[in-house]
């Protein structure tokens, strides 16, 4: 790529023609962020149910990650490739965006209610059918739409990046994909957080 | 007076490096202030996080960003910050600036882009002029720049070809993919010529730089093996290394002062602990690429400049260039090949080096005799976790579970994306501008760049010409999915304009030698000058220009003092 694009404009997307839809999905989320007070609760559709506050959102997210990208016999999902891991290296990371960040956990949360006030149990204890039932009703909010592919492109970072970021453990993913690598890849002093910027 | 610095040099890029190359080279003292790290061979690697996800080489937008203005559906100008819209202008904040990351297609301009208003006229609704200067006078300057900064390639006799001073390339071609012999045949067959683009990538060891060693990873990556012409490895360090070029990197200028004359007196920069220090020198050098340079003129008001830096005139950020053009792609199925091409297109590393500059001008039906422009082809970016992205949607839905990952796999496993790209000349015009943005500040309490981007609408119908000779090409090689796109929106890496320079100071920033009208101790090297743009990639042009002001400084100086360049 010589000429940078606008987000969303590239000739790759225009060609699968979704022209647009990542830009106008990332404006859109920022909008209704905002037009939300930043309440995600709000986004949802649904009245403020705040659980406890002791309420642990990594076991509900990794069910989720699991989900979304499964493991089968020849290729990897999920749990090969650490994606739960990689994702508290995301929210721990200071240059994400700590808005997303925060949507990431507050989504999560909200998704966990939704399944008890729908299904009456957390998303953790719903069946393969009830989990992708769950999801797909969620997808149809814009937030929720903008959560879901939030996620995803969070499991293809731990699916395709380096594996010194914590994801694609021994280039599985890259195998997987029959992709192949720059060199030099970063390393334990070459990480991005770990430059003299 | 006793001054601390002959030049001081604002921007370390394309811009700034000839000129810190040159003068230390000539005997005299430089500093080079940086607004970023100076990050080094060892510090690249081929991260598609640090380059392209979390953009660690240019700033957090968060704190430092630009005002896009867009033309709305009703004509009206829309203004939205870049930290809202996530549409990045930055292009690398480091030593050696955008030049660390840049592909490195170094194509010359061409004698006709110095006379684009003599040879075709007026277009209505564009600002267009001649250059001041001819192609003979920047000729030496692309020969100097072929030979310090390493441009690998072969010169060939073809019908567009620019005229040259030396009889070739000073480095072979680098190691090309088995496509480009396809292109060659391909535009063969369509009566088309396939030209061998000229890459600032050395492929062979010189000038105390590594080879190429062919990651497949170059655009928006830093080069680890120094093979790539940034102007930190080619110039920069050279230039410190003669003991008289010192670059102070997290430097950011914020303002250049000017006494009661209206002579530049000192640069006031914040330090990476943020406190505000001052320098002087006998000669200010402005390189900060096209918008920060008049953001930073735009900033610089003081006694005789009461609207900014050599901005009497109202010229400073007017005429701002983008190129024009757009871009397309096409899929080369592995099903259409036997077991052995497809192993020759999987081929990662080398490069396709082909363009086609048959159509730099050509006749219209519609517009007549016209300037066109050119098209370069090239592998689909290599990065991975955008091209998985595209795999999420499926009828405008997410798609995840088993079927998410049998879209990748046959996203990644069963063809490879073949792109072009057209460049074509970006005609200037009154809709586009930089200027001060009235709130936005960024993280120093400096006001940010308003940047207006219309585009004139020539351009857009001269691009969709030659996006339709590139599907051509595609076709004719057997690729599927073929699509293009040509728009209005800018490529914000590719900058120029915004300090034209010309014979009358009425309609410029910048005398023919990049020396400002109204200032004589201050010059703008980077790529601001130009008043037309070329429908090239701009660096090439910027090097071969900043070497030619380099001289036009040393000159005012008194002349060089030691080795000369």
């Amino acid at each position: 790529m010589i000429r940078r694009t606008k987000p969303g404009t590239s000739a790759t997307d225009i060609a699968f023609s979704v022209k647009g839809l990542r830009a106008e999905l990332v404006s859109r989320r920022r909008f209704l962020i905002e037009a939300a007070g930043g309440s995600v609760a709000l986004l949802f559709g649904l009245p403020n149910m705040a659980g406890a506050d002791d309420y642990d959102p990594w076991p509900t997210l990794g069910a989720v990650l699991e989900h979304l990208l499964p493991s089968e016999p020849d290729s990897p999902g999920a749990k090969e490739i650490h994606a739960l891991d990689y994702l508290r290296f995301v929210v721990a990371d200071t240059r994400v965006d700590p808005e997303q960040r925060n949507f990431i956990l507050q989504g999560n949360r909200w998704l966990d209610d939704l399944a008890r006030e729908k299904d009456g149990r957390p998303f953790l204890e719903l069946d393969f059918d009830g989990k992708d039932k769950l999801l797909r009703q969620v997808t149809r909010s814009s937030a929720g739409e903008n959560w879901v592919s939030t996620l995803l492109t969070y499991l293809f970072e731990a699916l395709l990046t380096a594996p010194a970021y914590g994801g694609n453990t021994d280039r599985i993913g890259w195998r997987w994909l029959q992709y192949v690598p720059g060199f030099p890849l970063p390393g334990p002093g070459t990480r991005y957080m770990e430059l003299p910027l | 007076m006793s001054r601390d610095f002959d030049v001081c040099i604002i921007g370390s890029g394309a811009g700034g490096g000839p000129i810190a190359y040159s003068l230390a080279k000539a005997g005299f003292s430089v500093l080079v202030l940086e607004k970023g790290p100076w990050l080094k061979e060892q510090h690249f690697t081929k991260d598609e996080l640090a380059c392209c996800r979390r953009k660690v080489y240019s700033p957090e937008l968060k704190d430092e960003q630009h005002v896009i203005e867009e033309s709305d559906d009703a004509g009206a100008w829309q203004a939205t910050a870049t930290a809202q819209s996530g549409w990045d202008f930055w292009n690398g904040n480091c030593v050696g600036g955008s030049s660390n990351f840049m592909s490195g297609y170094f194509h010359r301009l061409k004698p006709v882009d110095f006379k684009l208003k003599s040879t075709f006229g007026a277009i209505e609704g564009a600002n267009v002029v001649d250059w001041p200067i001819d192609y003979a006078d920047l000729e030496p300057y692309y020969d100097r720049v072929e030979r310090l900064v390493g441009v690998s390639g072969k010169a060939e006799a073809h019908a567009n070809a620019e005229p040259r001073s030396s009889s070739d390339l000073p480095y072979p071609p680098t190691v090309e993919h088995p496509i480009s012999g396809r292109i060659d045949e391909a535009a063969r067959t369509l009566g088309f010529h396939a030209l061998r683009v000229p890459r600032a990538i050395l492929s062979q060891p010189a000038m105390g730089r590594r080879a190429c060693e062919y990651s497949g990873f170059c655009g928006d990556f830093g080069c680890s093996s120094g093979a790539k012409g940034s102007s930190r490895a080619a110039l920069l360090d050279h230039a410190v290394a003669t003991g008289r070029c010192e670059i102070r990197p997290y430097a950011k200028v914020f303002k250049i002062s000017t006494d009661a004359k209206g002579r530049i007196s000192s640069v006031d920069y914040f330090a990476r602990d943020n406190s505000m220090q001052r320098v002087d020198a006998r000669i200010y050098v402005v390189a900060c690429q096209a918008i920060e340079s008049s953001r930073l003129l735009l900033a610089s008001v003081g006694p005789r400049f009461p609207g900014g830096l050599a901005n009497n005139h109202a010229q400073v950020g007017r005429n701002l260039l983008f190129s024009a053009g757009g871009a397309g792609s096409g899929d080369m199925a592995f099903a259409d090949h036997d077991e052995a091409a497809t192993m020759s297109l999987r081929q990662v590393g080398p490069f396709v080096n082909r363009a086609l500059d048959d159509w730099y001008t050509f006749s219209d039906p519609q517009l007549g005799q016209v300037k066109g422009g050119i098209i370069e082809f090239l592998w689909d970016h290599p990065n991975a976790v955008v091209r998985a992205e595209n795999a999420k949607w499926r009828n405008g839905e997410l798609v995840w579970g088993k079927p998410l990952k049998r879209q990748l796999e046959t996203w990644f496993r069963t063809d490879r994306t073949l792109n072009f790209e057209v460049f074509n000349d970006w005609l200037p015009n009154d809709n586009c501008f930089v200027s001060l943005d009235g709130q936005i500040k960024d993280r120093w309490g400096s006001p940010v760049a308003k940047v207006r981007i219309g585009a004139h609408p020539h351009d857009l119908h001269v691009g969709r010409l030659l996006a339709d000779k590139g599907e051509q090409l595609l076709k004719q090689l057997g690729a599927r999915r073929i699509a293009s796109s040509v728009g209005p929106a800018p490529p914000p890496n590719l900058q120029a304009g915004g300090c034209r320079f010309g014979d009358q100071a009425e309609h410029s920033v910048l005398d023919p030698d990049c020396r400002a009208h109204e200032v004589d101790n201050l010059f703008v090297s980077d790529g601001s000058f130009m008043p037309t743009g070329g429908s090239v990639p701009y660096t090439f042009t910027i090097y071969a220009n900043s070497f030619r002001v380099a001289d036009r400084i040393i000159a005012q100086l008194g002349g060089g003092r030691s080795e000369g360049t």
